[in-house]
């Protein structure tokens, strides 16, 4: 029964969950009670890690343990992010917007404008920046170069 | 309040202190109206702090800046109060 409740739940995720599913109907009907939970909340979480498990190789029973994060961050999608939200800031040109460009000498920004971006970085990467290390960011090179420091994001 | 000084010039110690004396009120401003849970009062509010910090920016005297870092201050106070009694 449980795993009709999880059929349906998957037919409203996209398509490749459904293959998932076929495998992880025939696994789980073997595997024990207990995974019929994680994965019935995994499916209506809408998390995306089970799918990784499976690439490939079919009919095996994982037991996999799924723990609620954020997806790991890189150099690059750090850099993205940095750049997007930059992009979405009013007052900057996105055109001129470079990695390297300096706020104040280059985009003509002033220390209030400065401390705004950090505020947004902050609500973006969900982690406060101290007041001491906020004022001394002046590119977004040296944003992603904080962020990944503080983040342990080596590559 | 001076805080659109040019690197170029000069500040003086005592400048110095006060251009971050108003950053941080202004940071601590904008971290409180973050914590307003009505979207539309947390831009209105975000407006009028960006709006009154900017229209003192060339303020040069420094007793005048004090004033109003002063206000800043009582307004940031304000603000966390009612906060408080929201419940946030």
């Amino acid at each position: 029964m449980a795993a009709r409740i999880i059929a349906r739940c998957v037919r409203s995720l996209n398509h490749r969950t459904v293959y998932f599913n076929r495998i992880n109907t025939a696994a789980t009907l073997t595997a024990a009670p207990l995974t019929h939970g994680r994965t019935l909340s995994q499916l209506t979480n809408g998390h995306k890690s089970p799918l990784a498990q499976i690439s490939g190789s079919s009919f095996q029973v994982f037991q996999w343990r799924q723990y609620g994060d954020l997806p790991p961050l890189t150099l690059d999608t750090i850099h993205d992010r940095v750049l997007y939200v930059l992009k979405l800031y009013d007052k900057i040109n996105p055109e001129k917007l470079q990695a390297a460009s300096h706020f104040t000498k280059d985009l003509g920004l002033d220390s209030l404008d400065q401390v705004e971006i950090i505020m947004a970085m902050e609500d973006e990467f969900g982690f406060e920046i101290p007041d001491a290390d906020a004022e001394k960011l002046m590119t977004p090179q040296e944003i992603v170069q904080y962020i990944a420091d503080k983040k342990d994001v080596y590559e | 309040m001076a805080v659109s000084r040019l690197p170029a010039a000069a500040l003086s110690l005592k400048q110095f202190l006060q251009r971050q004396k108003v950053l941080g009120v202004y940071r601590d401003l904008l971290r409180t109206i973050r914590k307003i849970p009505a979207e539309s009062d947390r831009r209105y509010l975000r407006d009028w702090a960006r709006e009154e910090f900017k229209r003192n920016k060339s303020e040069t005297d420094q007793d005048v800046i004090r004033m109003m870092i002063t206000q800043a201050h009582n307004h940031l106070e304000d603000l966390r109060k009612s906060l408080a009694l929201a419940g946030c």
